[in-house]
């Protein structure tokens, strides 16, 4: 079976500003692939090239089997997309917005529109002026998934969504996707994405940093340690933390409570890989407690949106720092290094 | 179940309410000015007083032809208030029609689905001419019915000329707002390009009129190519006529080609 999606050394340049810098990445069908990156990493312009709504200055897409530049109206009614920026006309009302939308891309189910619309409890009969963001982004939801398309191509979806519709919208995408369509979804943030997507596409200043799982994303994502034992020197827990793989920022300081505790020990350290190296080596501890987080996948993407070590000094703008990267990309080394 | 021209009939029915504004603006102009010329332009007091005014100014709003009905009708609902009306619709119309939708962003979500961008201009396009050919249908029926009770003594045949000379009229600056607006992707652009052919169209003519010296002026002036040799009274200069619409035409087919070229909203 071919590609749903098959993008080749893609640049896009708007006059001398280049935005995508040949991107490559293809897309399975019959799956999720979500791209997260800051905001003006090339996201919706990747997007827009896909629907051939802008046209890529260099490289070829193969959307469905077909290059959008060439394929025309038959392609994109069997696509449905969600633009990043949804606008609506003012004086009318859902319905008729999504039955002009029928008549365009149809055919549509009657029925299934009224599914969908009762599943994202809107009320198709308001004006879209009225309608909360929240509102508007449901009605685009549902004007992308109303003709079954075999491909979705959705910019930021869940946008403006509340948690619940949000589930309901991710549940949408499932049932898509078991239906046999592809999504193609795109976010700043990590959680979004990381619910949704098979495999996830990193964007960063127009350059895919990485394309990888969820799954391989989790295991080299960063999770914080913090443990205290007892009836170990301090240099020995950090040698022994030494030994193990995807340590690192380690720092090990002496409890000296009450004193008659000799040699209880507190230790953090930051751990990516796989957790099986350290619970092993940690087993030869007395310990008195442990904490292991969940692995920080924002931290990870932030990390890699980021690119280089600290020394953050990008361009002021370029680097939009996620809205939950509030804790620095990566650390400097841990101050006890035994 | 597939629709007909679905976004010709959808640019209709969401300009349903300013169609009728200008329906009834028009209707406005046509009752007040047609009626006022047994009083105006067939008294001799009025003759005296426009006679008084500088030769200048008279020819620069046509009132030079203002003592006959058909000139009278010509020179104020055709040549002045009519013109103005219908041009400010028609630029209105052809400005938001791929300019103004691109600029507020509903254009990519349009294109992204299955429609070409020619049949976007296309329909829009033809949505715009009948609208004006609503309008000046109007327009020749408010003309034909006042005709006999305000003495005005028109032709028929000079009418139906001068209106389709009339609507030809408002389309070129209509597609000219559109075209620029496809082009450039802003409804500024076309508003300045539907109001450039409209406003240096009449001031071409009113200036060109004034002396042997500037009369070159008038070739470049659509407005005197429909009204040059007034219509209402002399009957309509059919080359003139296709002139204008061949120029919509192309217009049009520009602006759809400039779309069909381009990145949208961008």
């Amino acid at each position: 079976m071919t590609q749903a999606i098959v993008v080749e050394g893609l640049r896009k340049k708007f006059g001398a500003r280049e935005v995508l810098h040949g991107l490559n990445f293809a897309v399975e069908p019959g799956t999720v692939f979500g791209v997260i990156g800051p905001n003006g990493a090339g996201k919706t312009t990747i997007m827009r090239c896909l629907l051939d709504i802008i046209r890529p200055s260099a490289g070829s897409i193969s959307v469905l089997g077909q290059d959008p530049r060439q394929a025309g109206t038959a392609l994109r009614r069997r696509i449905g997309y969600l633009p990043g920026e949804l606008h609506l006309e003012n004086r009318t009302t859902g319905r008729r917005v999504l039955e002009h939308f029928a008549a365009i891309s149809g055919p549509v189910e009657q029925r299934h529109v009224d599914e969908l619309a009762e599943r994202l409890n809107l009320d198709l009969d308001r004006q879209t002026r009225k309608l909360s963001k929240g509102n508007k982004q449901k009605l685009g939801l549902l004007q992308a998934f109303m003709h079954k398309p075999e491909l979705l191509v959705l910019d930021e979806p869940t946008s403006g969504l509340d948690p619940l519709v949000q589930q309901v919208f991710h549940a949408m995408v499932r049932e898509a996707v078991d239906e046999g369509a592809t999504v193609f979804l795109s976010s700043h943030v990590l959680s979004e994405v990381q619910q949704a997507a098979d495999a996830v596409a990193i964007l960063r200043d127009g350059e895919i940093v990485t394309v990888s799982t969820v799954e391989a994303l989790r295991t080299a994502a960063v999770r914080q340690l913090r443990f205290s034992s007892t009836g170990t020197e301090p240099h020995d827990v950090g040698a022994l933390l030494a030994r193990v793989p995807g340590v690192a920022n380690v720092a090990v300081r002496e409890i000296k409570a009450d004193g008659h505790v000799a040699g209880a020990v507190e230790a953090t350290a930051t751990l990516s890989g796989r957790v099986q190296p350290l619970v092993q080596e940690l087993a030869r501890l007395n310990l008195m407690d442990l904490v292991l987080e969940e692995p920080d996948l924002e931290e990870a993407v932030l990390t890699l949106y980021i690119g280089q070590p600290v020394g953050n000094s990008e361009s002021p703008g370029s680097a939009q720092t996620p809205a939950h990267g509030h804790r620095p990309g990566p650390r400097a080394e841990g101050a006890h290094r035994a | 179940m597939p629709k007909v021209l679905p976004l010709f009939t959808k640019a209709l029915t969401d300009s349903w309410r300013s169609t009728l504004a200008w329906a009834v603006g028009l209707s406005a102009a046509c009752m007040l000015y047609l009626p006022l010329y047994p009083s105006i332009g067939g008294s001799a007091q009025m003759q005296d007083l426009i006679n008084a005014l500088p030769p200048e100014m008279t020819k620069a709003l046509n009132y030079d032809q203002i003592a006959s009905g058909p000139g009278y009708t010509q020179a104020t609902m055709f040549g002045l208030i009519g013109f103005l009306l219908m041009s400010m619709a028609s630029v209105g119309w052809g400005a938001a029609a791929v300019g103004g939708d691109e600029e507020s962003g509903l254009l990519e979500l349009t294109l992204a689905h299955s429609v070409t961008r020619v049949q976007v201009v296309l329909e829009r396009a033809l949505a715009i001419v009948v609208r004006i050919a609503l309008l000046s249908a109007l327009v020749f029926l408010l003309v034909l019915g006042l005709n006999g009770p305000s003495q005005l003594s028109i032709d028929v045949g000079h009418l139906a000329g001068a209106v389709l000379l009339f609507a030809a009229l408002a389309l070129l600056s209509g597609t000219a707002a559109l075209c620029a607006g496809a082009l450039g992707g802003r409804k500024v652009y076309g508003i300045a390009a539907g109001a450039a052919v409209a406003v240096l169209g009449y001031v071409f003519n009113a200036v060109g009129r004034q002396s042997p010296d500037v009369e070159w002026l008038l070739n470049l002036s659509p407005y005197h190519w429909a009204y040059g040799n007034s219509p209402v009274a002399n009957g309509a200069d059919w080359g003139a006529g296709a002139g204008l619409y061949g120029i919509s035409l192309a217009l049009i087919i520009l602006g759809a080609v400039a779309l069909q070229r381009r990145d949208v909203g961008v």
